[in-house]
């Protein structure tokens, strides 16, 4: 039998899927910085091959529409990941006491999660609904609201209702992350905490938070990568309206590109995000290797 | 002053009672140990003392305060766990200073103690670490530390040395007793091991099933154990146990039989002659005689260099030990018989309570 050394085996048996990455990934990811410097068209194949240098990315960048995608990104982005943290942390405090039916409600956090995100999108339009829909319906039998409401036809509320969609379908993920890790906090150091003279606050800082900062930071990083290219769920409530109040940069990309069909620029602004969101994972890598040197 | 107080002390999880009936008083600077096997209640009756867990009934005292309703953070009293417990995040400083920290001391006062402490404990060179940095009868060293910060009324060690090696344990069993002469401190210390048990205490507390099996000091249970449990609990290898039935009832004495032999032996107790016996006798109690009444034939035999164990089927009792000073040339197969002097006799009932 021959026998390779390591480093060829492992090249080897890596070749299938690096082939694989190479042709769906790296071609296309080539392909699109080359557009970039073109004034590539859909519409006209003639067009793909017209070099224009930097003039999309300089357009790009003094695009008042796509900054304020960029902008609306972030929002969504800040107001979307830190109320899932938050609540996603509370829930997992709660999850971690022991109570009856506490099986059940940890089975039924992961719904949101399972659910597809269309599905979660078109399921919270329904709630939003001017007409029919279960919001209006609940706040005016409450008496808390007078006439029925256009959640998503409101520029000042559109962006609001839709992070509240998100936060409820990706709160459960920062819940179960936080719970893996409430789990493997040692009754015994919240135990000793309490006889050193710990009240419940006390415990949380002295035990609790530092067990679970890492894991959360993960968890915050994560869906901050996740939430930056935000684009299903706003393409089911809104298409990014009204008024552009919704509209993020993968939505911005989106309508460019195959809307409007301006390859090049579009290739621009997509890679303009890819940088963006590049120096998000390089956080995400760092946190990473941060908690492999102090585990 | 008695330093802790229980009076009537029951616990049940649920329907069922894992502790029945427990009185106890604690002297201060006192070393209580609990002992017992597995599952008999030691360590639940130890965090019923912390305000771990709460007493089902009864009452409990710290000095002249009632404390069975103070929470655990109040009663002043400081607790080393089996796991140490140390804060993983922690430095070795930090983790002993936590609990003045919480008390509001002042910086100097902390750093300070932490120090004091350190030096005691010969923890100097490694305040700077974190736990996970050091070795693991340091940490038990720590969790001692954190526990001496305060300065508690009362200190519970719950099987603080079980998991360190045998030699560490041995070393680590030395120090605690010279720490709780230096520091004239309270405590409570739970183990299954009966050889810390009566090597750190003052007084032995043997629980099984929940209940006082007996207190006492360590000489007293090994002297005289109140029934076979602890009989066979304390000492070791254990106590042999051989049925015995009574043959003559004399005026100086009773003459008995042990089961299974024609030999007879004298003890000097009045025992009601339907009475079922067990006659106790410890292994280093048994001395190798040509006309020994314990008779039997060696299965195995352990040579420990200072002892030999001599493992024998008798008459009366299978796997009966001897333990013999030094080394023993006995060999398997080889017939045996063994005299031992009445003042080591234990005499049980067949229930296993003793008879005097």
């Amino acid at each position: 039998m021959v026998r390779f050394p390591k480093a060829t085996t492992a090249w080897l048996l890596l070749t299938p899927m690096m082939t694989i990455i190479i042709g769906v990934v790296g071609y296309p990811l080539i392909k699109t910085v080359y557009y970039s410097f073109t004034a590539a068209h859909l519409a006209s194949p003639a067009t793909t091959d017209r070099w224009v240098g930097f003039k999309n990315y300089l357009k790009a960048l003094g695009n008042t529409k796509f900054l304020d995608s960029i902008e609306n990104t972030a929002y969504f982005v800040s107001v979307s990941v830190s109320a899932e943290i938050v609540i996603g942390v509370l829930v997992a405090l709660l999850l971690n006491q022991a109570f009856k039916g506490r099986t059940l409600l940890r089975a039924l956090l992961i719904l949101p999660l399972a659910l597809p995100t269309v599905v979660n999108a078109m399921m919270w339009r329904l709630i939003y609904g001017p007409d029919f829909g279960a919001l209006n319906a609940l706040l005016s039998q409450l008496g808390l609201m007078a006439e029925y409401q256009s959640w998503l036809g409101d520029p000042d509320l559109a962006l609001w209702m839709v992070a509240i969609a998100d936060i409820w379908k990706n709160f459960p993920l920062v819940a179960l992350i936080t719970l893996a890790a409430l789990q493997t906090i040692s009754k015994d150091l919240i135990e000793a905490a309490t006889l050193d003279g710990a009240n419940a606050w006390q415990r949380f800082w002295a035990v609790v938070f530092p067990a679970i900062i890492a894991p959360v930071s993960v968890a915050l990083v994560l869906r901050t990568i996740e939430a930056f290219k935000v684009f299903d769920i706003i393409y089911v409530m809104t298409r990014g309206g009204p008024a552009d109040s919704t509209k993020t940069v993968s939505f911005h990309v989106y309508q460019e590109a195959f809307a409007y069909m301006r390859i090049g620029s579009g290739a621009s602004y997509a890679l303009i995000v890819v940088l963006i969101s590049a120096l998000l994972i390089a956080t995400y890598l760092w946190l990473i290797k941060k908690q492999g040197n102090t585990a | 002053m008695t330093a802790l107080s229980l009076k009537n002390i029951d616990k049940n999880f649920d329907d069922i009672q894992v502790i029945r009936n427990i009185n106890l008083d604690i002297q201060p600077g006192e070393f209580v140990v609990f002992v017992g096997p597995s599952g008999c209640g030691k360590s639940t009756l130890l965090r019923m003392v912390a305000g771990l867990e709460e007493i089902s009934s009864g009452e409990f005292w710290i000095g002249d305060r009632r404390a069975d309703q103070l929470p655990a953070s109040e009663r002043d009293i400081a607790m080393v766990f089996q796991s140490y417990a140390l804060y993983p995040h922690m430095t070795l400083a930090e983790n002993i200073g936590f609990p003045l920290r919480l008390g509001k001391q002042p910086k100097e006062i902390i750093d300070k103690k932490v120090q004091d402490i350190a030096s005691i404990l010969r923890l100097e060179q490694l305040l700077d670490r974190k736990p996970g940095q050091i070795s693991g009868g340091q940490r038990q060293r720590v969790a001692i530390g954190r526990a001496l910060a305060r300065d508690p009324k009362v200190i519970l060690l719950d099987e603080p040395l079980s998991n360190l090696d045998a030699a560490l344990r041995l070393e680590m069993r030395i120090e605690l007793a010279k720490l709780h002469k230096q520091l004239e401190a309270t405590m409570i210390y739970v183990t299954h091991d009966q050889v810390e048990a009566m090597t750190l205490a003052d007084r032995i507390v043997i629980l099984n099933n929940g209940e006082i099996v007996q207190i006492g000091s360590p000489l007293d249970l090994y002297t005289k154990p109140v029934n076979t449990f602890v009989a066979e609990f304390i000492g070791s290898p254990k106590m042999n146990l051989f049925p015995a039935m009574v043959a003559d009832n004399l005026t100086n004495g009773t003459k008995i039989n042990l089961i299974g032999s024609s030999d007879k032996l004298m003890i000097n107790t009045a025992v009601n002659s339907n009475q079922g016996l067990q006659l106790g006798i410890r292994p280093e109690h048994m001395t190798p005689s040509n006309e020994g009444a314990i008779k039997g034939i060696v299965t195995s035999a352990e040579q420990l260099g200072s002892d030999t164990y001599i493992y024998f089927n008798s008459e009366a009792k299978d796997q009966a030990v001897a333990r013999l000073d030094g080394i023993s040339a006995v060999r398997t197969g080889e017939n045996i018989s063994f005299n031992a002097s009445q003042d080591h006799y234990h005499l049980f009932t067949s229930e296993g309570n003793r008879i005097n």
